[in-house]
């Protein structure tokens, strides 16, 4: 044993190091600090890092399916979505009228047989009108988002996987829409085209101002994703960058995209609403909840249930959607719980 | 001020008793300082389930005593630990046994009462110094926090009566002025006193010694008491030390106490560092905070969660050693938590050894890891590296082995003209641009080796040494600055495509982080995979075939082909790493740290396959390490870097037994337990 | 600190000049004839269009307008509205208003928001906390129009507690149940961030070391876990204040107030496009800025920030 490292074996305080008097005392161990060997029967040895054969294999999507299965949220929220789904491709199952379909002389009104909510000002079924207006809010939701996504995506995820002069160019052009809130925006350009009746104004509006906050969020998961270990290894196989950013980095980066497509969906459905009540959005002759509201809003001391309905079925929508967002994230994101 | 009547400080005959006395107490101690019976701690799992993470452990530690647990991850070591402070995490809770400190039972304490103790009694020193110091707050104040929590921050701070009584048998404290320490403000003056008083007593050498006073005499850590004993060491008349002491040395500043505290830890210019915040520290700084922050109030022990664990040898050697004079001057006992052995054997003087949730062995820790007994335990040292093991296996048989292996490749493809050297790196050296400066950083330097076909040779060095780097550059995942890489003779930055891919055919990684190297979307298989496919080799049934070849290779079963990484344990994923690099049947294999993050038994285990594997197939390795133990084991040639340059080139044998550059000779004298021979029993 | 100052506000520099280079193409060079948006319905009288393009030089290249523009800007020059008045002017009654609407919704959804996602986070699953969760669930969910039609008609209508409208010049009490409305969303984020904050801090490190220490609970609450928390949420605020601003518009009509939002509003009913670009530029720019001083909060609150 060397001199310059010598272990304090015996069961009490070393001295100094330099007093060197260590050796002077009896090596016995303290009460209760006797020799003691554990039973093998107590601690059977297993072996060393064995595979768990019994679990079922699981994805990591498996995994976020079996959490997002047994969230309360999620049950919830994804039959109340498929139930709006349903109404939106279907209206005709749910009413036989024609929300257009209006007479002066039934104007507000109330509630009889085959018109549950009676009818609004110009005499239109509220009903029908609440049933077929889930068509447009959903439609507009769903397209903002799936093209606000796309283009987000494949910007950020560009600008995240490139980096250096294109990444500098990409975020500059993202800060500059990002200093444009979505509703301000979306005004100035709508009041350009008040007089186009196609939905497809308000969706690529909505999308022109909304895929930039896809975007910022693709180009970090990107950045972080494409400096993981597995990465490099798939390089030093022989993968090229286009493939490695293919098969590993986008797939890997999916996860807080689709949890702020999911939570946006709710979002475009609102500003949808609210540039139509704002009488910039979709013009009156498509059926919407939001034109809806805003021609009901005159009616608020006298009629207010006029405005109630299309406003409880807009909520129920948005909050499916943000709901579904929520668990979808706590699932893909154990971190954030929110349970 | 007039308390201190020169009488009182001359009666040797009390101070002595009263030393003695203390000494008895820590000689013989009847009590342990903690004891903990029986203790059971489960998790309740998300389906209401329970876990049992430490099931009837039972260990004592001794006022004064380091005392260590050794067990691999999930052994239960630090829930123990965390169940005596009483902060187990999430779910965690004590179901039965007891805890006992100081004679009384703290297992079902309040919180109320637990805040009480834990500071004052208890003190921890938290595993991983990144994520241990909140980000926001200065290093000061989060010791000030410490000293605040136990009513730390006034001016009257005794250091333990015992903790003087090893540090001078001769103590003489009487009055709880003495224990006053020195402020900054005073400290000038109390030096020109000194030396004063030094010219006056016709001491010769003042310089030195006043040199020596300005080095020990730390604002806010050293006391009146201690500077009048070192006046009267250095021959000034007993009156008037204590005179000079009295006058001068009247209490520290709350912020003087913090940076004495630190300075105490082993911080340099601790006054200026209690300032900065956190990010601004290296580990191995901030590791120095979290233990002057453990200590800052005193505790009568000291929990040390794997304190050094995150950091470099060298680092983790000196911190320790600071630690242990600390702890030792000021009579604190640690319980000190590693999954270490040499650690454990080199610093504690009893070790618990624990083993799924219980304890399988315990005992004065040299005879324990000497003549282990408990099954486990035996298993745990054989597979311990460390300066005494050898090359793994019978390094003949694997060279001959070897050769014939090289011949068998040399008839294969024949035609191509082989050189000894697989990989020939030639004054390779990177550079890179440091961040919003124009300065160059010379990550790489000039560094020149070359690989022999069938061997391995190691680079080793600590974290910032290059040696990544250099590994990058051979896989040509990154350009040298100049320099070149040659593999089979040919400089690899000059192929062409084909060229290259076949290059990347025959040289493969294994890197450290079994986490991050596998594609946790991809299944076992795709992951094995994935090289064949790249590579366009074979059909979809006999890459089926070949990815169970390949798993029969590391060991593994053929059922994990269709799970996932994630759930797969870091060894395992480290022998999937090594089949998807076996898949193409390489002549090289970059091990970057790839052993570093698995447990012991898992690491040994991960070191033999790649042996054996060596052996079968002739591959040659370059391993890229920071643990010299493991160099031992597994390496024919070893270069050591360090700060981007080559610093030593040998066989292992040579580099172990006779070292040339004195970096080597630190680096080996800082693996711990180095000179211990663990497992005398064993062969 | 010094550096990082200059560097954001030159990075705010080109920022600056992109947005309003990107809205005044949107107005002005989009297909769609802004003059003759201008008309709305009725019949365009070539005439005016000529001398509305040259007043606004709509007749030079598109680069000059844009330059004119912003050089008229700078000199808070923004030409007149159809009705002759100066649309500086207009701007000028309307934005003490706004600036007083948007403050009192600031403070509403910063002291609330605050408040209840640190009961929520610090007591989770409590049934307080369950209800707090779907309040702020249901305020997020439900669109502000709607939210402020509920609350004047509860408010205002039917119990009479608050003015149902806010009419010119309006007090401390008129502008409640507006600002209320306005900041109720951003309440509810606030909620939700607060809330997931402290529950991620919780399990930090470094609350465990703190707690090591012997600090109690309350001091290790305050200082490591609200301390830390707080940074995003601070950061959520500030750049709310210009969002509050852009978003009044909706309250302001429920409401009737005299504010930018309505000025804007009733700007893009007439077509009035030199109405609706000073104010979104405006509007614009009051968000840029807020974004810059919660960049400069975020360096002050956060040690780290500085020195990347």
């Amino acid at each position: 044993m060397s001199e310059q490292m010598k272990p304090e074996q015996e069961g009490n305080i070393s001295r100094d190091a330099s007093s060197g008097a260590a050796e002077d005392f009896v090596i016995t161990p303290f009460p209760g600090q006797e020799r003691f060997v554990a039973p093998l029967d107590e601690t059977p040895l297993k072996e060393v890092d064995t595979v768990d054969e019994d679990e079922p294999a699981t994805s990591m999507w498996a995994d976020a399916w079996r959490t997002l299965r047994k969230n309360p949220l999620f049950i919830i929220s994804g039959l109340l979505i498929i139930f709006i789904l349903v109404v939106a491709i279907f209206p005709q199952l749910f009413t036989k009228l024609d929300p257009n379909y209006c007479t002066l002389e039934s104007s507000l009104n109330p509630g009889s047989s085959g018109h549950p909510l009676g009818f609004d000002q110009q005499g239109c079924d509220i009903y029908s009108r609440v049933i077929y207006g889930t068509r447009t809010s959903v439609s507009v939701g769903i397209l903002t988002t799936l093209i606000a996504t796309l283009f987000g995506g494949v910007i950020g995820a560009v600008a995240g996987y490139y980096g250096r002069w294109v990444d500098a160019l990409l975020s500059r052009i993202t800060d500059i829409f990002f200093a444009i809130p979505l509703l301000l925006g979306a005004i100035v350009v709508l009041q350009m085209f008040r007089t186009s009746s196609s939905i497809w104004k308000v969706v690529l509006v909505l999308a022109l101002f909304g895929w930039v906050s896809v975007a910022r969020i693709t180009r970090g998961s990107v950045m972080e994703t494409k400096n993981l270990e597995f990465n490099t290894a798939s390089t030093a196989l022989g993968s090229s960058p286009m493939r490695n950013l293919f098969r590993h980095v986008v797939p890997n980066s999916l996860a807080p995209v689709i949890v702020i497509a999911t939570t946006s969906l709710g979002a475009y459905i609102v500003s949808e609403a609210t540039l139509s009540f704002l009488g910039i959005g979709l013009p009156s002759t498509v059926v919407s909840w939001g034109g809806d509201i805003s021609t009901a809003q005159v009616l608020l001391r006298v009629h207010p249930e006029v405005l109630f309905y299309p406003s409880l079925a807009l909520a129920i929508t948005v909050l499916a959607f943000i709901m579904m967002g929520d668990a979808v994230k706590d699932a893909l994101d154990p971190k954030s719980r929110t349970a | 001020m007039t308390e201190h009547d020169m009488t009182e400080h001359n009666q040797p005959a009390a101070a002595a008793q009263q030393s003695a006395e203390a000494l008895e107490t820590v000689l013989a101690p009847d009590k342990p300082l903690l004891e903990v019976k029986d203790l059971k701690v489960d998790f309740t799992t998300d389906t209401g389930g329970s876990v049992h993470a430490v099931r009837d452990a039972s260990f004592n530690v001794y006022p004064g005593q380091w005392v260590a647990i050794v067990g691999e991850s999930g052994s239960g070591k630090s829930t123990s630990a965390m169940a005596v402070l009483g902060l187990l995490p999430g779910t965690g809770h004590v179901v039965g046994g007891s805890i006992t400190l100081e004679g009384k039972d703290i297992s079902d304490l309040s919180r109320k009462e637990y805040e009480h103790i834990r500071g004052r009694e208890m003190g921890l020193v938290p595993q991983d110094p990144m994520s241990n110091l909140n980000p926001v707050w200065r290093i000061g104040k989060q010791v000030e926090e410490a000293l605040k929590a136990n009513g730390m921050d006034v001016k009257h701070e005794k250091r333990s009566n015992l903790s003087k009584a090893f540090a001078d048998a001769e103590v003489d404290l009487q009055k709880k002025d003495d224990e006053l320490f020195i402020s900054s403000k005073e400290l000038p003056a109390l030096l020109a006193e000194s030396r004063q008083a030094l010219d006056e007593a016709g001491v010769r050498n003042i310089d030195k010694k006043i040199d020596y006073f300005t080095g020990e005499w730390i604002p806010g850590s050293e006391t009146r008491w201690r500077v009048a004993q070192d006046l009267i060491q250095a021959g000034v008349g007993q009156d008037k030390a204590w005179d000079i002491a009295k006058r001068n040395v009247t209490g520290s500043s709350i912020d003087d106490r913090i940076s004495g505290l630190l300075a105490e830890a082993g911080l340099p210019d601790a006054a200026t560092r209690a300032r900065q915040y956190p990010h601004e520290f290296s580990g191995g700084m901030r590791q120095r905070a979290l233990i002057a922050i453990g200590l800052a109030s005193r505790p009568d022990l000291l929990i040390a969660d794997e304190p050094t664990s995150a950091l470099d040898v060298t680092v983790q050697k000196k911190i320790l050693d600071h630690l242990k004079q600390l702890t030792d001057s000021l009579g604190t006992a640690v319980l000190f938590i590693t999954h270490d052995l040499g650690l454990a054997a080199e610093r504690a003087q009893h070790i618990v050894v624990m083993y799924k949730g219980r304890v399988v062995e315990s005992g004065p820790s040299l005879e324990v890891l000497q003549h282990p007994q408990h099954p486990y335990t035996k298993r745990l040292v054989n597979a311990a590296p460390s300066l005494a093991s050898q090359r793994i296996i019978s390094a003949t048989e694997r060279g001959e082995d070897a050769t014939r292996l090289m011949e068998h490749h040399l008839v294969d493809e024949s035609g191509l003209d082989r050189s000894e050297h697989i990989i020939t790196v030639d004054h390779l050296t990177r550079e890179f641009k440091l961040p919003r400066t124009k300065d160059l950083f010379k990550a790489v330097d000039d560094v020149s080796f070359s690989v022999k076909r069938g061997t391995t040779l190691a680079i080793v060095g600590e974290s910032g040494s290059g040696k990544s780097t250099v590994a990058n550059m051979v896989l040509h995942l990154l350009d040298p600055t100049s320099g070149t890489v040659s593999y089979e003779g040919q400089d690899i930055a000059k192929f062409n495509a084909k060229e290259l891919m076949n290059f990347r055919r025959h040289v493969q990684p294994v890197f450290q982080n079994p986490y991050g190297s596998l594609d946790p979307m991809y299944s076992i298989y795709r992951s094995i995979e994935e090289p064949l496919r790249i590579h366009r080799i074979g059909n979809d049934s006999s890459r089926r075939k070949r990815v169970a070849e390949l798993l029969d290779l590391v060991e593994m079963p053929q059922s994990v082909m269709g799970r996932y990484p994630n759930e797969l344990s870091g060894g395992q994923r480290q022998r999937i790493a090594i089949a998807r690099a076996m898949a193409l049947d390489p002549d090289v294999i970059i091990c970057d740290e790839a052993v570093s993050a698995l447990d012991v038994l898992v690491q040994d285990q991960v070191l033999h396959l790649l042996n054996d594997l060596q052996a079968e197939r002739g591959l040659s390795y370059l391993f890229i390490t920071h643990d010299l133990a493991v160099v031992r084991q597994i390496a024919d040639e070893v270069v050591v870097m360090q700060h981007g340059k080559l610093v030593e080139h040998a066989t292992t044998d040579e580099v172990f037994e006779h070292p040339q550059r004195q970096y080597t000779k630190d680096l080996l004298a800082a693996i711990p337990g180095g000179n211990l021979e663990l497992g005398l029993d064993t062969e | 600190m010094g550096k990082y100052l200059l560097r954001r506000v030159l990075q705010m520099i080109p920022v600056v000049i992109g947005t309003t280079l990107l809205i005044y193409a949107l107005v002005f060079a989009l297909p769609g004839d802004p003059v003759k948006a201008m008309f709305g319905d009725k019949p365009v009288n070539e005439a005016v269009a000529a001398q509305i393009r040259s007043e606004y030089n709509l007749d030079k290249p598109f680069i000059v307008q844009y330059l004119l523009f912003l050089k008229n800007a700078l000199t808070l020059d923004f030409g007149k509205t159809f009705s002759g008045q100066q649309v500086i002017d207009v701007i000028g009654r309307a934005f003490p208003v706004t600036i007083k609407l948007a403050l009192m919704a600031f403070v509403f959804e910063a002291i609330f928001g605050v408040i209840f996602g640190i009961i929520s986070g610090l007591k989770k699953g409590k049934w307080y906390d369950t209800v707090i969760l779907i309040v702020s669930l249901l305020l997020i969910s439900v669109p502000t129009f709607v939210t402020g039609f509920v609350m004047q008609f509860v408010f205002g209508v039917k119990w009479h507690i608050l003015p149902v409208t806010a009419g010119t010049n309006p007090g401390f009490l008129d502008l409640l149940m507006p600002a209320m409305v306005l900041g109720s969303v951003s309440m509810a984020y606030i909620i939700r961030l607060t809330r997931s904050e402290i529950a991620s801090n919780m399990n930090e490190d470094y609350v465990r070391t703190a707690r090591a220490k012997g600090m109690t609970n309350n001091a290790v609450t305050m200082r490591h876990i609200l301390r830390n928390s707080m940074i995003p949420v601070v950061t959520y605020l500030g750049t709310d204040i210009g969002a509050l601003m852009g978003g009044a518009m909706i309250s302001e009509r429920i409401f009737n107030i005299q504010g930018v939002g309505n000025t804007l509003y009733q700007g893009i009913l007439r077509g009035e496009g030199t109405l609706v670009v000073s104010i979104v530029t405006i509007l614009v720019l009051i968000f840029v800025i807020c974004n810059l001083v919660v960049d400069l909060l975020y360096a002050v609150l956060d040690p780290r920030i500085r020195y990347a």
